[in-house]
């Protein structure tokens, strides 16, 4: 059978962004349906679903719910995450400029379910024309009792949902990075625990998800759990920590290839079919020498490894750090991976929030080596040096309070480690270069 | 599994322990540095990092809540290689400039530095990114190429003093410490307390005065000398020298945090003008008389102890001979030790036999002794500092700048509030700084305090929310007191005070629905010619909502100088001996004739003993200051008190001292005062002896010597005692009493003495002192001391509910005087500035100022102009202009913390409370005029 988009689905649809559009073609019958239930019945059917975040740790988003303490008095707090930061992103922008409702009706569902009695939709500034549709569709939502008091008829179900634009950090997009922010404070992530769904936002119990997520929370309800777990990736057998990758995804794909975009699939779908079904292949006839499977933190995958399938477990059993945001980035074979390596280390370092030691430190430190390297100043053991680093601030699980070092470490480990042989060679003749240059210089 | 375990030792972990916690209640040592107990946690520099058995992750121990089944290990080879890593991590961007030499001690830092054995690597930073110092504080020494962005300075100003000047600024490596927006410390609004530097493990913060110094020889734990706070502070020392005072973590009051002065106001202990030989002047050695001397007569003349003091017994002895005990006074001092005010009030009563005996606590609460003896029989502080600020569930401020006059008292405050977020009533006649705090701010005039709490009395009688059950056991006189509330509805009393009546509902609402309330009140309240009223108004308030004898709640002075509770306690009052036991009581008398019995008795006839002291109170300090002048005193013995500068209505004061006919002054400086002094005996200040202080809550505890005395000079109890002996010796009589003696080889033979004589201290000693701190009433020595009074009831009995009615000032702004004066005092100075003037802490103060509104200086048109001149009916004061909306159109604020024309008190009305003779310090009229430049 295939596979028919489901969150892309009326994207095309003229005014879709509209309400009555927006419910012409079926909009907030979901959200009639979850008021029929009881919010428990709501975060049972998300458990059941098999839903996995969809922000980059892909964790389940039922459980998570159900971390929140029972019978809490309130208030509690729903989180949007649209700070969509990580490198080769773009999926939440694309559901919140071309269907803004779906985003909205999943976060009303899910507010719902959790008792939230405010949603803050915590979106990256960058976001102009996001922020404006959002907003546009919150005014709509508020003159139709599909928010604030007793919605939909509802009593005592209560929403009030703000959009809160952010400063431009990456790190905002860590979820207690991101609720310090909202407080009016500097993202410096917290420690956990508490985790944000005992304690969060201003104290009170908060779930954070991705938009993306949210968006998938509506289908659950209109479609059933059962059809959310027919598409994608059962647990593998052999792996006791899987618990499968069920559900559409947005696959972000960019770099190298000839047709860039988001493409709504089935987890699971393989990098090689990606980019060469749906993207069209390498730009100008090249091949690839390595992707990044989903965001930057994940790591790389070099050309031996395309028939991995890309859902949650895949990229692990070939050294990378996991899914991520299944934002798929090529490289061809014509680009040096000293400079993709370099700019990777280059943005960590920038946008390490500067918290903890190794992060700070080992962002910087690792950005200084591969500059220098690059520079012809390179030695041969620089290369253990940075896996050294890498391991010391990322590799090593608990070395700091985010994931950010993680993301940090995952690429150098992967790039060092697959391309080891283009580092080195790449040292050895710029370094002989750069040396005859010097002695030139100096006899001149 | 109910226990855990660390490095193979069992521990029961407690709720809400951390892993380092337990660790360190087991003695066993995990590395830290962004860790430290007083702050809250942050997990961030990762040095504690330790491994759990069967978990993937190490974990932060600091942050890392114990839990029963974990196997834990702190120091394995992996853990060492990440330590290590740590370490070297932080010393990329490390650079010490070397300066503080090689003694220098060792910080946090460089002590991990150095167990880990760990080097620079590749890449690391050659050269200082930032300007050495990176702060223009005069105080506090700032070096950003020393900081490991471990944020406890942040978190120190934050959480401790409650000031967030600090801040991280930009990401990644080029994060830094900022104060503010990237300003100055000091345009960022630091108050200079020090606590970033105290909590700081690298130096990058550092106290400036002890750069260099090197490492101190010894360490005396010892109590500040400034305020009644009574922090706890250890004297470092090398050489005979303060080279750093620090918090001392082990002191009940404080731990580690001090405010400005108490930390960075030592230096005048060194300064180079201490006396170091007694002095008298050249006309005493030729015989010649006071007022035929000429100039060079009048000169001083260094001379040996003996010479000092036989002169000063001679003339003491002569007049007591010629005009009897009642014409000698003596002045003891709120900045000594109890032992030596109780010795200067044994001098007066038992050896020159007169009453009069008084201190400075005349002039700050006097009032508040009065008033609460009359509501309760006792006149202290009812409830601990630490009690209001972890009890009370709101705050009732009134007439107290406490951030400024008790500040870490304040800090604790504002943490009160921004921890436990209780509501803060503040009633100011300036938007003093705690007023930030506040939820609301009530801005009445002075002078009319009594019209303002009679009216929220008036709003919470009304509205039924008095506490009838209290008001009912415990009170008495209610009916005349509520009767007499009808006088005060909220739109008359909005009139008076000028406070809006919808803030005055609010704030009556607020004190009524949160309970208990802790009302707080320094000179605001007692200055004035109603100081008794208006504390009574305030016993009032705390009886109608029942908030006395409960944590949290209570009646709370907060006493000025470091000792004025104990100098009251040790009955350095004309009015009470030791343990406030009345003059007036023949029983009390006869107790004292007894104990400081003098052979031969004075009537020889009389079968008992006797002093021949009088049942009546003798003369207050401004009394005797008057009677000085007019001749009925013909000498004075004043220890460490600057009457020339504290005194209300200067210009007379200054006339009065310089007609008096002999003047013993005992003092650490020369002071204004000394240029009227005959004799000039060199005391010691608080660092070169021992002795007890008594702190605003009767908090009693011990002062330890630190340094050997300056030159000739010699402890204070040790001076009196000696004259004692000396005027005794002269008038022939010897101690028969048991308690009658002079022969002192300790303070704390002084304190036993004391406490043999005073109830409220009779359980304590001085070896008690050595490991515990006592709140008095102390009745026996089993007793642990009594932190909260009137639990189980008033000394008096009931309390009693006293009408009281609003009465004007002496004084009030009119046609020729248009401005209403109010005076106090800064934060950077202490009482007349004589001690913060002679010290680095006079840079961040160095002029004397007054607060002018903007309306005012455009009324007055001073268009630009700096200085200022004021003047009064009594005299004329020049100073430096601060134009701000701290003070209300109409009323200009100035201290009293410079010498000469800068002195407020030029100004200053001497109307006294009629009960208390408190001067009305804060209410005097006064106008304005610019001075030019030039001048
Ligand atoms: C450094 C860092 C940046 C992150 N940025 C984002 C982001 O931009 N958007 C997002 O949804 N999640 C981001 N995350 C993940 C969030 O912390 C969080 O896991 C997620 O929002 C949870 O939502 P989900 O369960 O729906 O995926 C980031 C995590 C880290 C460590
Ligand atoms: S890991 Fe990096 S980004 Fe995350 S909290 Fe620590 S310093 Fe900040
Ligand atoms: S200045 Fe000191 S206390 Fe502040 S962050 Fe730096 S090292 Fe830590
Ligand atoms: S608050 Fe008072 S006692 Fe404490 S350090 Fe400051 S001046 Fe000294
Ligand atoms: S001491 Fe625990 S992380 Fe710094």
């Amino acid at each position: 059978m295939a596979f028919e988009p489901v969150l892309l689905r009326h994207l095309q649809i003229p005014g879709i962004q509209h309400l009555d559009t927006y419910q012409a073609h079926g909009g907030y019958q979901a959200l009639k349906r979850a008021l029929e239930l009881t919010p428990e019945q709501v975060v049972q059917l998300v458990k059941d679903s098999g839903l996995r975040g969809r922000g980059g740790a892909g964790f389940p988003t039922g459980v998570k719910w159900g971390f929140i303490p029972k019978d809490h008095p309130g208030p509690i707090y729903l989180c949007v995450n649209a700070d969509e930061s990580e490198p080769g992103t773009f999926n939440n922008r694309i559901l919140m400029e071309g269907d803004p409702h779906q985003v909205l009706e999943g976060t009303i569902i899910s507010a719902y379910a959790i008792r939230a009695s405010v949603a803050y939709i915590y979106i990256r500034y960058e976001y102009g024309r996001a922020y404006r549709i959002l907003q546009r569709a919150i005014e709509e939502l508020y003159k139709h009792g599909l928010l604030g008091r007793n919605i939909l008829g509802k009593a005592g179900f209560n929403l009030d949902i703000y959009i809160h634009r952010g400063a431009g950090a990456y790190i905002c997009g860590e979820e207690t990075g991101l609720i310090e922010s909202l407080e009016g404070k500097r993202a410096w992530p917290r420690i956990k625990p508490p985790f944000p769904a005992v304690q969060g936002l201003f104290q009170k119990p908060t779930i954070v998800n991705n938009v993306e997520t949210l968006a998938c929370v509506k289908h659950i309800l209109e479609r059933g759990p059962q059809w959310f777990r027919s598409i994608g990736v059962p647990p593998d057998p052999n792996n006791p920590r899987d618990i499968g990758s069920f559900g559409p995804k947005l696959y972000c794909l960019s770099g190298h290839v000839n047709r860039p975009g988001c493409y709504e699939l089935p987890l699971g779908i393989t990098a090689r079919e990606l980019i060469e079904k749906y993207g069209g292949g390498v730009w100008n006839g090249r091949r690839v020498k390595a992707i990044i499977p989903g965001g930057l933190s994940m790591g790389f995958m070099s050309d031996q490894e395309l028939d991995t399938p890309l859902d949650f477990n895949g990229p692990l059993k070939v050294g990378c750090l996991g899914l991520g945001t299944a934002a798929v980035i090529v490289i061809d074979d014509r680009t040096s991976m000293i400079d993709v390596l370099y700019n990777s280390c280059r943005f960590f370092a920038h946008e390490s929030c500067g918290q903890c030691t190794p992060c700070r430190e080992g962002t910087a430190w690792m950005t200084k080596i591969l500059a220098r390297i690059r520079r012809g100043e390179g030695y041969l053991d620089d290369l253990d040096l940075l896996l050294e680093i890498a391991n010391g601030i990322g590799i090593m699980p608990g070395t700091t309070i985010c994931g950010l070092a993680d993301g940090a470490a995952w690429p150098v480990k992967t790039a060092i480690t697959k391309f080891r042989a283009e580092f080195e060679d790449y040292i050895r003749n710029s370094r002989s270069r750069s040396v005859t240059l010097r002695e030139t210089t100096k006899t001149l | 599994m109910t226990h855990a375990s660390i490095n193979g030792r069992m521990i029961q972990p407690k709720p809400g322990q951390t892993i380092l916690q337990a660790a360190q209640e087991l003695g066993i040592t995990i590395p830290t540095l962004c860790y430290h107990p007083d702050l809250s946690p942050v997990g961030s520099c990762r040095l504690c990092l330790v491994e759990i058995e069967g978990w993937r992750q190490k974990v932060a121990a600091c942050v890392t809540p114990i839990r029963p089944g974990m196997v834990i290990y702190t120091e394995t080879p992996g853990l060492v290689e990440v330590r290590r890593f740590i370490l070297s991590l932080l010393l990329r961007h490390y650079y010490d400039a070397g300066y503080g030499g090689r003694e220098r001690p060792e910080t946090e830092f460089e002590h991990w530095v150095r167990v880990y054995q760990v080097e620079r690597r590749r890449d690391s930073q050659a050269q200082p990114r930032f300007a050495i110092p990176s702060d223009p504080h005069p105080l506090v020494w700032v070096d950003w190429n020393k900081c490991i962005l471990c944020t406890r300075c942040v978190r120190a100003c934050a959480e401790i003093q409650g000031r967030f000047v600090w801040g991280v600024a930009d990401r990644g490596e080029r994060a830094h410490i900022v104060a503010g927006l990237g300003s100055s410390m000091l345009e960022a609004r630091c108050e200079s307390c020090g606590a970033c530097a105290a909590y700081c493990p690298t130096g990058a913060l550092d106290d400036k005065m002890a750069l260099g110094w090197g490492r101190p020889d010894k360490i005396v734990r010892s109590v500040c000398s400034y305020c009644g706070v009574g922090c706890g502070i250890r004297l470092q020392v090398k050489n005979n020298r303060i080279i750093r005072v620090s918090g001392d973590e082990q002191a009940p009051v404080n731990g580690l945090h001090l405010c400005v002065k108490g930390r960075y106001g030592f230096d005048y202990v060194h300064h180079p003008e201490r006396l170091r030989r007694p002095r008298v002047r050249r006309y005493l050695l030729s015989g010649r008389s006071k007022s035929e001397a000429t100039a060079a007569e009048r000169e001083w003349v260094e001379v040996d102890w003996d010479t000092a003091l036989d002169l000063a017994a001679e003339k003491l002895t002569q007049i007591w001979r010629e005009s009897g005990s009642d014409a000698l006074g003596v002045l003891a001092s709120a900045k000594c030790t109890n032992e030596e005010n109780y010795l200067m009030q044994k001098f007066a009563r038992q050896v020159l036999g007169t009453q009069n005996v008084d201190h400075c606590a005349r002039l700050c609460h006097s009032s508040t002794v009065a008033a609460l003896s009359l509501a309760f029989g006792s006149g202290a502080m009812s409830n601990t500092m630490h009690d209001v600020a972890e009890h009370a569930q709101a705050l009732f401020i009134i007439g107290s700048n406490v951030t400024e006059q008790h500040p870490v008292f304040g800090s604790m405050l504002r943490q009160a509030v921004l921890r436990r977020r209780i509501p803060l009533v503040v009633a100011d006649p300036r938007r003093i700084d705690i007023t930030e705090f506040a939820t609301l701010h009530l801005q009445h005039l002075p002078g009319t305090d009594i019209a303002l709490l009679n009216g929220l009395m008036h709003i919470i009688l009304k509205n039924g929310w008095h506490d009838t059950r209290f008001i009912a056991e415990r009170c008495e006189n209610f009916e005349a007191f509520a009767a007499s509330l009808e006088a005060y509805p909220p739109e008359k009393v909005a009139e008076i005070t000028h406070v809006p009546v919808a803030a005055l509902q609010r704030a009556a609402e607020i004190l009524a629905r949160h309970k208990p309330v802790a009302a707080i009140w320094a000179m605001g309240i007692t200055q004035h010619t109603t100081g008794v009223m208006n504390v009574l108004a305030l016993a009032n308030l705390q009886m109608l909502l029942g908030n006395l004898g409960v944590p949290g709640g209570g009646v709370n002075p907060l006493r000025g100088q470091n000792n004025v509770q104990g100098a009251c306690d040790m009955g350095a009052l004309p009015n009470v001996f030791p343990g406030y036991q009345p003059v007036s009581d023949a029983q009390i008398v006869r107790k004292f004739d007894a104990a400081w019995a003098l052979q031969p008795t004075l009537r020889s006839s009389d079968v008992s003993p006797t002093l021949g002291l009088a049942g009546k109170p003798g003369l207050t300090v401004t009394e005797m200051v008057h009677q000085f002048g007019t001749g009925q005193i013909r000498a004075l013995y004043v220890l460490g008190e600057d009457l020339a500068l504290t005194e209300p209505d200067l210009p007379h004061t200054r006339q009065s001292l310089a007609q008096g006919e002999f003047l013993i002054l005992q003092e650490i400086f020369p002071s204004e005062t000394s240029v009227f002094a005959d004799i000039l005996l060199p005391g010691v200040s608080f660092a070169e002896k021992s002795g007890t202080f008594t702190n605003t809550e009767r908090r009693v505890q011990l002062v330890r010597a630190a340094l050997e005395p300056m030159g000739d000079a010699r402890p204070d109890w040790h001076i009196i005692a000696d004259l004692a002996r000396r005027v005794l010796a002269r008038q022939g009589r010897y101690p028969a009493g048991p308690w009658a003696g002079w022969q002192y080889t300790s303070p704390s033979a002084i304190f036993e003495e004391m406490a043999a004589l005073t109830p409220l201290y009779a359980g304590i000693s001085h070896a008690r002192l050595e490991h515990e701190t006592l709140h008095w009433p102390v009745p026996d020595k089993n007793h642990p001391g009594t932190p909260i009074l009137f639990v189980h009831g008033f000394p008096r009995g009931r309390g009693r509910f006293h009408v009281v009615e609003h009465l004007p000032p002496a004084e009030w702004p009119d046609a020729e005087y248009p401005l209403l004066l109010t005076t106090g005092r800064v934060l950077y100075h202490w009482h007349g500035g004589e001690l913060t003037r002679r010290s680095m802490v006079m840079q961040l103060c160095p002029r004397p100022v007054v607060e002018i509104h903007p309306d005012d200086a455009a009324r007055f048109g001073l268009n630009g102009t700096r200085q200022v001149r004021l003047r009064s009916r009594r005299g004329e004061m020049l100073a430096y202009v601060q134009i701000t909306t701290r003070v209300a159109p109409g009323v200009v604020f100035g201290n009293f913390h410079f010498p000469g024309p800068n002195n407020v008190n030029n100004l200053t009305n001497a109307a006294l409370d009629p009960v208390s003779k408190i001067p009305e310090f804060k209410v005097a009229a006064v106008r304005l005029e610019p001075v030019p430049e030039a001048c």
